[in-house]
């Protein structure tokens, strides 16, 4: 573990060094990311500045949630955003096989390769709209509260990320695993509004079955002390399943790939 | 025991049918066809410690489908593979620490990092102590020349210098057996020169089983005792490389341009006039008997010369005389 | 004269044949396509419906009208997305620009083709999901022939302003080669700016002065208009005239730049 921690460490710092290499890159990367979450912002401010309430939510609770939301995805952007070109990539390519003859786990290679940056401008626009917002609303920041925001913010993060591993592992059958992938990681956008503006059905489908529900509107929930947000706990439980249930997936995965080699 | 042991190993894939046009793929969408192929089959060798074994076939003949399953990228269907004892898919992980692959058209450097950061990188991958690195990695410095090249990023390089660092990368933990998959593919004389120098030097100083792929005829000439032909996915010659040479070594191909209609010409012993074209004259020589400067002088005093290649025999020549019981021949 | 008109029609008819044969490699694309577009039509639906939960009447718009409108904008955001920036981007890249442009073919002609018969290839994949939202979300079409009259070519005429804006930008590419982060700075721009997420209507005044300001409504938010009736058809062509008003400028502007941009190639030989 230590060892594997270890090898992360150096294979981020590497990374940040090319990366120091591009700057202009790495800006316009955060930069793009950004334009797109303003989009969607800008919409629901122009939208709740003539109606102040989303079936009850407030413009800032309204935020808070889409911040969530904005920050767990890109912890999936940031540390697994390979699992979206494994295909392409490195399967098709034949670079996956070069993760095959080396003595280190084929999946932590795969995600360690590419840390990506474009996933920061995300991070830091999500953690801002989180700390803004519960400013605005004037939320006191108790014990549990902050360990809520860390404990979700790790576990939607591994929600995203183990949800993406088991669509991506399609890729070993077909060409491009991309839209298995959007398939269901599409469904995340529910998750920017409350889930409460949604049919029943649509609700328990983010909370029980693609469950980005606990990436962002029950940690958001339980900051704004509303009662729904006391299942947020259950976010690391969660996370742990799905990531479990993704690895041996992988592991089912790995099994035809070498069986065909394609 | 051998280090590298094949026994009755075959391969079979799936590979899906595809129809023409868009009522075809339309089709394949819904119900997909596969018909059943063998890339390996019932293959035996085995190849001892410090061996330079040339594995050699036309493309498709199977060839990296048995590295891949040396390597432990694959498993095999039948039959089994063990090397240094282990099965090299079963235990993947234990058979990466003891054997350096490299894949001489993909890299397995980072495109963007400088060659030591991508070295150092590997060495923490194969846990090579460090004091070891330092050592290992000086003298890959100089017998290499790397030293202008480690802060260089891989994207900069030239085919040449990726050649030399892609080895590097493979040998920095000095592993047992070494697969090489077409290392001087694309690479100019002099630069294929000095790789087969090192390969020689680094491998055969070391002890190192090495399996050797190959087009360059050159390259199992300067480095190997020994080669395996495999062709649809069986061994259809195993033995020294001598008897090769012998055969199909011998000779070369010499093809002027000249200036106006070629005649033929006077030519000294062990050279023959193959087809004589307008304006283009092809000569075959004995290399023993003979050399190419000597045939090129010889011409080019008889009739004015604008261009000369000269080409080697190739391999899929070679193939095809094997199978047309040429080796059987000779050595009866 | 005739017979090169011949050729040349046929060698753009040929091109555009080409794009839905392209379409048909990516067919796991069409059905998560499908998938991902009712996520989103979805989304739309049930957050405009919470909007009108406490409202009847937003900025003159009412809950069915401005339901018509994102939904409607939502599929005719082919008109506004064309992919001419990654398409500069990637002949640069390959060298391959030289050769375009020593054709016997206007470049930007064939291009305008190109994504012509993209835009109407992208369109007629949208149509499933278009019938799916009728019969759900209770969207409407316009019954009377000269609404349909009026939008279509609002559209058309939208879309070529907007391909002309777009090759303004696609020069950018002449000048760098961050074509991703510059591609997914554009959409952002364009998803806002086009109106396809909030009616105009409901922006604040300055808003809107900005918005109409720049190409990119021209192409979405003003056609749809038209066919959602938030517009009223005599507004046609007026709105019609404006818009021919954007295509000259906008080629005018996109020839000037592009002919400067160029000798960044020609110059120094890519």
């Amino acid at each position: 573990m230590t060892r594997y921690l270890d090898l992360y460490w150096l294979f981020l710092i590497q990374r940040l060094k090319t990366l120091m290499e591009y700057r202009a890159s790495f800006i316009l990367g955060a930069a793009s990311t950004i334009s797109l979450q303003a989009a969607s912002i800008a919409a629901v401010w122009v939208v709740m500045q003539k109606v102040p309430s989303l079936n009850g939510w407030s413009y800032n609770e309204v935020l808070m949630v889409y911040g969530f939301v904005t920050l767990t995805k890109s912890i999936n952007h940031m540390f697994a955003d390979n699992l979206w070109t494994i295909g392409r990539v490195y399967i098709r390519t034949g670079g996956f096989d070069r993760f095959l003859v080396r003595p280190i786990d084929p999946l932590f290679h795969l995600l360690a390769d590419r840390f990506c940056q474009d996933g920061v401008g995300n991070f830091v626009v999500g953690i801002a709209l989180v700390i803004k917002t519960s400013i605005d609303l004037g939320i006191e920041w108790t014990l549990p509260k902050a360990l809520m925001l860390i404990v979700a913010t790790i576990s939607g993060g591994v929600i995203f990320i183990a949800l993406n591993l088991i669509t991506a592992v399609s890729s070993f059958w077909v060409i491009d695993s991309v839209p298995v992938t959007r398939l269901v990681f599409d469904n995340h956008l529910f998750a920017q509004y409350p889930l409460t503006i949604y049919p029943r059905a649509i609700s328990v489908l983010l909370t029980w079955v693609i469950p980005y529900g606990f990436a962002s509107f029950y940690p958001a929930s339980y900051l704004l002390g509303r009662e729904i947000g006391n299942l947020a706990w259950l976010s690391p439980f969660i996370a742990a399943f799905l990531m479990f249930i993704g690895y041996r997936f992988w592991q089912f995965g790995l099994r035809y790939y070498s069986g065909t080699g394609s | 025991m051998s280090v590298i042991e094949v026994q009755e190993l075959g391969k079979e894939f799936q590979v899906p049918q595809k129809d023409p046009g868009v009522l075809g793929a339309v089709r394949g969408l819904f119900r997909p066809r596969y018909e059943n192929k063998k890339a390996v089959d019932q293959l035996n060798f085995q190849v001892e410690a410090g061996e330079i074994v040339g594995y050699i076939g036309v493309n498709g003949a199977g060839k990296s489908t048995t590295i891949k399953m040396l390597t432990g990228i694959l498993m095999p269907s039948s039959g089994t593979v063990r090397v240094l004892g282990r099965d090299p898919h079963k235990q993947r992980v234990e058979n990466a620490r003891e054997i350096g692959v490299v894949f001489g058209q993909r890299t397995q450097l980072w495109w963007d990092l400088a060659l030591i950061e991508s070295l150092d990188l590997i060495a923490k991958i194969y846990d090579v102590p460090p004091a070891r690195y330092k050592e290992v990695l000086e003298q890959f410095t100089e017998t290499l020349e790397l030293g202008s090249l480690l802060k260089v990023p891989v994207r900069n390089m030239s085919l040449g210098q990726k050649m030399r660092s892609e080895l590097a990368a493979a040998l920095i933990h000095q592993p047992k057996v070494v697969y090489l998959d077409e290392p001087t593919i694309g690479l100019d004389l002099i630069v294929k020169e000095r790789i087969r120098d090192f390969i020689k030097k680094e491998c055969g100083s070391k002890g190192m089983t090495v399996m050797l792929t190959t087009h360059d005829l050159g390259d199992i000439e300067e480095l190997c005792q020994r080669v395996i032909i495999i062709d649809n996915g069986h061994v259809i010659y195993d033995g020294p490389i001598n008897t090769i040479k012998k055969r199909f070594g011998k000779f070369r191909e010499i093809t002027f341009e000249t200036a106006e209609n070629a005649k033929a010409p006077t030519l000294p012993a062990g050279a023959e006039v193959l087809a004589a074209e307008e304006r283009k004259l092809q000569i075959r020589f004995d290399r023993t008997v003979s050399s190419a400067s000597k045939i090129a002088s010889t011409v080019m005093s008889q009739m004015e010369v604008t261009d000369f290649s000269l080409s080697e025999p190739d391999l899929a020549g070679i193939v095809k005389q094997i199978y047309n019981g040429a080796l059987d021949m000779e050595e009866k | 004269m005739i017979h090169s008109l011949n050729r040349r029609a046929s060698m753009y008819g040929a091109l555009f044949a080409m794009i839905p044969k392209m379409f048909m490699a990516y067919q796991l694309w069409f059905w998560a396509g499908l998938v991902m577009n009712i996520i989103s039509i979805t989304i739309l639906y049930f957050f405009w419906d919470a909007i009108y939960a406490n409202a009847t009447i937003i900025s003159g718009l009412t809950r069915e009208q401005t339901l018509n409108y994102v939904l409607l904008a939502f599929f005719f955001m082919p008109l506004v997305s064309n992919d001419l920036l990654w398409e500069f981007g990637s002949n640069l890249r390959e060298g391959l620009m030289i050769h375009h442009l020593l054709r016997p073919v206007n470049f930007q002609a064939m291009n305008y083709a190109q994504q012509l018969g993209g835009l109407v290839t992208r369109m007629a994949f949208q149509l499933p999901i278009m019938l799916l939202a009728m019969f759900l979300f209770d969207m409407q079409f316009p019954a009377d022939l000269n609404t349909w009259v009026a939008f279509l070519l609002s559209a058309l005429l939208g879309f070529t302003a907007m391909f002309f804006f777009s090759w303004l930008m696609a020069c950018m590419a002449f000048y760098t080669t961050e074509i991703w982060g510059l591609g997914v700075l554009l959409e952002g721009i364009t998803i806002f700016f086009s109106g396809s997420l909030v009616p105009l209507a409901m922006m604040p005044a300055w808003l809107r002065g900005i918005v109409l300001s720049v190409p990119f409504a021209q192409a979405l938010a003003v056609p749809v208009g038209l066919l959602a009736g938030i517009t009223p058809v005599s507004d046609a062509p007026r709105i019609w005239l404006i818009q021919l008003g954007w295509i000259i400028s906008m080629w005018i502007l996109s020839n000037l730049v592009f002919r400067v941009a160029v000798r960044k190639i020609t110059v120094q030989g890519g």
